[in-house]
Formats: structure tokens, C-alpha cells, sequence
């Protein structure tokens, strides 16, 4: 498989989930679309890795997929916070952050 | 080259099926899906200890997270817009997402590089070598990612502290 193609798929989910970020509005939606950029990312990693023989972009994709997890802790835990608060999952309902 | 056509398809299909899913429950599924599709990516491009953990990672532990958020806020209520507050930023928003995708697309398939020359190492990209880097030249990305996911945990504890005693709890609006 050439790498230029995988690096060129990578980059058309890339936008596909900057879309999913910018026209959603259902915060749970727009962050899976946020964890596909991630995995675009990575992919882009990992085929480079793959064309230049050199590991470290495999050591940067397991960065990657290491931060996602963390990042799903804490934005899901963000998200059933602000739903005790405000039960409608609509990010313009939460656009005020005055406290 | 076909085979690429067909995971690229598959990729791609899923990656819009978890954006214009109506229920968040369709866009997790899709979202497994697409995993499932780079782990097999990754195979394909000598990363095995990136496919597994890719597989047991997201496809296990971070979609069972989501999918159990999503039965917990939105178990039997429709997803229904409310009104725009921003009228056509939707339209310009995909429109300039597709440009900017288009052209990271075309800029990847343009400026190729020179592949390394010869067969990848033995080894490469499975569990010994991966192991090696990571706890030798590589280990500060180790000890930052502990460190990450210890701070991403401290934070969900704060984040779930039970209200202080006596403090009025707002409910709703």
C-alpha cells in the first residue's frame, strides 16, 4: 500500500471529524468525532513510521491512543457534570461559563 | 491496491456514519467500526502491538465508556435540535472542513518522500521492539503518559467529589 494514500485518507477523516466537531451539537457526538481526528493523526504516524522504517512514529501513535483514554476520563466526566446541571445535551445551552 | 480501496470505503463510510448519526448510540457503533478498521491498517503496516492495543483500547475500554454514558443520559429520549443561534455557520463550518481535508489529502498524495530503501527490521513493530524503545530511548514518553493518565484520573475523582455539605444544589434550570 503506498504511504501517500494512507497519509491522504488520514487527512480526509481528519476532516471529516473536524466537521463532526464544528456542525454537532450534541457534545457526546462531537467528542467521538474529536477521538477520530486523534485516530487520523495516528494513522498518519503509523504510515510514515511504516515508509521510513523508524519506530518512533509507533512510540507517538501509543502516545496517541494513551492521551484518548485519558481525554474520554475526563470529557466524559465533564459532560454527566454539566448533565446533572443543565439535562439537555446541547453544547449552545452551556455557552456562558460564569459559574 | 483494491484491498486499500475497500478499507479506505469502509473507513471513511463509518467516520461519516458517526458524524450524521441522529442517536449517539449509532455513532459509537460506527465509531467501533472505524477502530476496527485502522487496527486493521496498522496490521497491514507492521504496527501488530499498535493493533492490538488499539483494539483492546478504544474498541474495548474507551467505547465501552461511551456507550455506557450515552444508556445513562439519553436512554430513551430523541435527540432534537433547538433553534440556531448562529444562522449558516453549520454550512460555512463543513464547507471549510471539506477544504481544509481536501487539501491536507492532496498534499499527502502530492508530496510522497522517498520510502526507506530495503525491507523493514525483524521485529519490527511488535511487543520486544516496542518494549525496547519505550523503556529505553523513548521512556520520558512512558513516564508523560503515566503521569497523563494519573492527573486524567485525580481529575474525574475531583470532578465526582460529592457536594460540599449544606451547599444548594441546582437542579436543572
Amino acid at each position: 500500500m503506498p504511504t501517500p494514500w494512507i497519509v491522504g485518507l488520514a487527512g480526509a477523516v481528519f476532516a471529516v471529524g473536524a466537521a463532526g466537531v464544528m456542525v454537532r451539537r450534541n457534545p457526546l457526538i462531537m467528542f467521538m468525532s474529536a477521538e477520530m481526528m486523534w485516530n487520523a493523526a495516528a494513522l498518519a504516524f503509523v504510515a510514515y513510521a511504516h515508509q521510513f522504517h523508524q519506530m518512533t512514529g509507533q512510540v507517538m501513535a501509543f502516545v496517541i491512543v494513551a492521551t484518548a483514554a485519558a481525554e474520554v476520563g475526563i470529557g466524559l466526566a465533564l459532560i454527566v457534570w454539566i448533565y446533572h446541571r443543565r439535562p439537555r445535551l446541547d453544547v449552545d445551552e452551556i455557552s456562558e461559563m460564569k459559574g | 491496491m483494491i484491498g486499500f480501496i475497500i478499507l479506505a470505503v469502509l473507513a471513511l463510510g463509518f467516520a461519516l456514519a458517526v458524524v450524521v448519526a441522529k442517536h449517539p448510540v449509532h455513532s459509537a457503533l460506527a465509531l467501533v467500526g472505524h477502530v476496527v478498521v485502522l487496527a486493521v491498517f496498522y496490521l497491514l503496516l507492521k504496527a501488530e502491538f499498535l493493533a492490538a492495543a488499539q483494539v483492546i483500547v478504544y474498541a474495548g475500554a474507551i467505547m465501552i465508556l461511551f456507550l455506557f454514558v450515552v444508556t445513562l443520559l439519553t436512554a430513551g429520549k430523541e435527540d432534537q435540535d433547538a433553534r440556531e443561534s448562529l444562522p449558516a455557520q453549520r454550512g460555512i463550518a463543513a464547507f471549510l472542513a471539506i477544504l481544509g481535508g481536501a487539501l491536507l489529502a492532496g498534499t499527502a498524495v502530492r508530496v510522497a518522500g522517498t520510502p526507506a530503501a530495503g525491507r523493514a527490521p525483524t521485529g519490527y513493530g511488535g511487543l520486544l521492539d516496542m518494549g525496547r524503545l519505550l523503556w529505553g530511548p523513548d521512556f520520558p514518553y512512558l513516564a508523560l503518559v503515566a503521569l497523563m493518565l494519573l492527573t486524567a484520573a485525580l481529575g474525574v475523582i475531583v470532578l465526582n467529589r460529592p457536594e460540599p455539605a449544606g451547599a444548594p444544589v441546582k437542579e436543572g434550570r
